[in-house]
């Protein structure tokens, strides 16, 4: 029998790892509680190894879990409010993307007013699409959006190895042909098929949001939350001195709201680059769950970093390994001027499969189709 | 330490596994609490053995489901088996048979190629161990259908009708971690992350492992082998690797470690050339030195 109180520290405790954003359900619970029955409740090692079993511990929660489970399995001591100290902010430069954003907001609700379609004194698509980012007016990205959204929905397909039934191509399938045969007496009147399903590409964005990327970054976030519109896997991480993980704030329709989150939530916004000791915070804390042999990996960086070079290097080869196409977008690569000398850009390099310029639409149309092979 | 994971833990040993602790207890409690167990870890930490040794535990067959890109289901639970069928049916031409009695003989039994997954649901004697290994090469639509396979242990063939599992069999799922498993999976079972030994633990196994392998030798090795690994690796080789190494050192003749051994050898640790470029004759002798003195605490 399992004491009434056990019960209740443990429901109390899985709380507290939900406080924590560890991920333990009901069911986790339950598991819990009949782990508990099962072992000596008085060792506390066991106890702890038959809770890290039953409520599913991962590996990257383990030290918080033990942590907690210090404090709570050991003087049963009340519980403590502990929520994650708040991220300083670094309200300065977010306030321009905030503006930014707000810009569009209004020119997407006074769009009524000016009509839709081809309006008066707007630069063609054609125009548009060779504009630099940063000569965009209010309308121009108005107009840009329309585009991405045409452009995104053209994205997203890839030949999966999984075979699925298809009509007239791919590779016999026997299990079906043979019931149709049954029907016929016997005889073969027609051949079932089997082809490769059409697979989502995955995709992770890395986003550079440091003050000499600044002019861009407004544009490019617009293409990103494009993107992850339609793709139905895309994580998206901004990163300057560090590296801050945005998906979760990035659901379709809150923009608003993501904007004032972002603001509070990405520390030295517009401030330096470290991309190297960024890209291997990525590696060591997402790069096992989020990027497998299907994933794109999309770094959108003008490589001027302030860290030391060499430290690029590993990050870069270990994504380089897994994914399935590393690319890195570079807004700087559209002046024709440009050498990619900056010496973390070169230190890059050899594990990037396609770098490409990201100046204008034009350019971004293109790595569109680079995301669909 | 509760006596019947003790006992777990020892006849765990038995069979050649050291297991410590956690590991045991997590074999226990997916035994009793009859439910499947997913084991993450890195590569070479003893996974696929855990099922081994339960098989062998419970004096019962493993049946194992190697996963793999594109593993669908008629390679995963069952297939028909054409040719048979085929010929059976261009032998039965001309006996003027009806469609409905064709049909009847064709799809019998005999005619089934039973996969493992189907195979772990029919079979008679006791419950089987169930491998899954490494699900997460497989698809997520994969994954899917296990999870249904695994909560109800029926499978539904439309020519046969369904089949219930006579004894659910032991479940054991392994991960290399090379993309997350679905919450869905994973909350169906008991998680295990096994971690790189301790230095004890490793000492212990390569005794067990390589019998031929001196008690200096075996120390020397695990000490190298924890050094090792705290460097910054592209590949941090695990317990499959030791015990390579071990072996080939008792093949080459030595009972100690020394500089010029382990650049020969290297090969048995390392399988990344940058990893390779990386362990240069500086750091051999380095990690050769800390295998060496024996008063450094492990790691």
């Amino acid at each position: 029998m399992i004491e009434h109180d056990i019960v209740t520290h443990l429901a109390r405790f899985a709380g507290a790892l939900r406080d924590r954003e560890i991920p333990v359900g009901l069911a986790d619970e339950i598991d819990g509680t009949r782990a508990l029955t099962l072992v000596d409740v008085l060792d506390r090692a066991e106890v702890r190894h038959a809770l890290c079993t039953a409520l599913k511990i991962q590996r990257r929660h383990q030290e918080q879990f033990d942590e907690l489970f210090d404090r709570w399995w050991v003087t049963r001591s009340h519980r403590t409010d502990d929520r994650h100290p708040r991220m300083p902010s670094g309200r300065s430069g977010l306030a321009r993307l905030q503006d930014a954003f707000w810009v569009q907001q209004g020119t997407v609700e006074s769009e009524g007013a000016v009509g839709e379609g081809d309006l008066p004194g707007y630069s063609p698509e054609v125009l548009l699409r060779r504009k630099p980012f940063d000569a965009y007016t209010a309308p121009d990205l108005l107009a840009m959006e329309r585009v991405l959204a045409r452009l995104a929905s053209k994205f997203a397909t890839r030949w999966s190895r999984r075979l699925v039934p298809s009509r007239g191509r791919g590779m016999m399938d026997l299990r079906r042909s043979f019931r149709r045969l049954l029907g016929t007496g016997g005889e073969l009147v027609s051949v079932a098929r089997r082809a490769r399903a059409v697979d989502q590409p995955r995709l992770v964005l890395l986003c550079d949001t440091s003050g000499s990327m600044d002019t861009h970054t407004r544009f490019l976030l617009a293409f990103v939350l494009a993107l992850k519109k339609v793709a139905r896997y895309a994580e998206v991480f901004a990163f300057n001195t560090s590296l801050t993980r945005l998906t979760p704030w990035l659901s379709a329709g809150k923009i608003g709201r993501t904007i004032d989150r972002l603001a509070s939530g990405v520390p030295d916004w517009s401030g330096g680059t470290k991309i190297g000791e960024s890209l291997a915070e990525f590696v060591s804390k997402y790069h096992n769950q989020l990027v497998d042999g299907r994933t794109v990996v999309v770094i959108l960086s003008d490589g001027l970093d302030r860290g030391e070079p060499g430290r690029l290097v590993r990050p870069m080869r270990v994504i380089h390994r897994r994914a399935r196409r590393v690319i890195w977008l570079n807004p700087l690569l559209g002046d024709p001027r440009y050498e990619p000398t900056a010496r973390g850009m070169a230190a890059a390099l050899p594990y990037v499969d396609h770098f490409a310029p990201a100046h204008n639409l034009e350019s971004l149309e293109r790595v569109i189709s680079l995301l669909r092979t | 330490m509760r006596q019947e994971i003790r006992e777990v833990q020892q006849a765990m040993a038995r069979q050649g596994y050291i297991a410590e602790d956690e590991i045991a207890t997590a074999v226990y409690l997916a035994q009793q609490m009859r439910k499947p167990l997913l084991i993450e870890g890195d590569a070479g930490v003893g996974k696929t053995e855990v099922a081994k040794v339960l098989a062998g535990l419970l004096d019962t067959e493993l049946i194992r489901l190697q996963c793999y890109e594109g593993l669908d289901v008629n390679t995963a639970l069952y297939e028909w088996n054409y040719q048979r069928q085929l010929l059976r049916l261009k032998i039965m031409e001309r006996d003027g048979k009806s469609p409905a009695e064709l049909e009847d003989i064709i799809f019998g039994r005999e005619y089934l190629l039973e996969r493992p997954l189907l195979q772990a649901i029919t079979r008679h004697d006791g419950p089987p161990v169930l491998l899954v290994d490494e699900i997460d090469r497989a698809d997520d639509g994969f994954e899917a259908f296990l999870l249904e396979v695994l909560s109800e242990f029926q499978v539904t063939i439309p020519e046969l009708g369904t089949i219930t599992a006579e004894h659910i069999p032991r479940v054991v799922l392994t991960s290399n971690q090379s993309r997350e498993i679905g919450d869905a999976l994973r909350r169906r079972c008991l998680y295990l992350y096994i971690e790189h030994p301790t230095l004890e633990k490793e000492v212990q196994i390569i005794r067990r492992k390589v019998p031929d392998a001196g008690e200096r030798l075996a120390e020397e090795i695990a000490r190298f082998m924890q050094g090792l690994r705290g460097r910054e690796l592209y590949k941090v080789p695990g317990v499959a690797e030791t015990i390579d190494w071990a072996r080939a050192l008792v093949e080459l003749h030595r009972d100690h470690l020394d500089a010029e051994t382990v650049e020969q050898t290297r090969g048995c640790l390392l399988k990344d050339q940058h990893d390779v470029q990386e362990l240069d004759t500086e750091a051999v002798a380095a990690l050769v030195e800390h295998a060496l003195s024996t008063d450094t605490p492990a790691r």
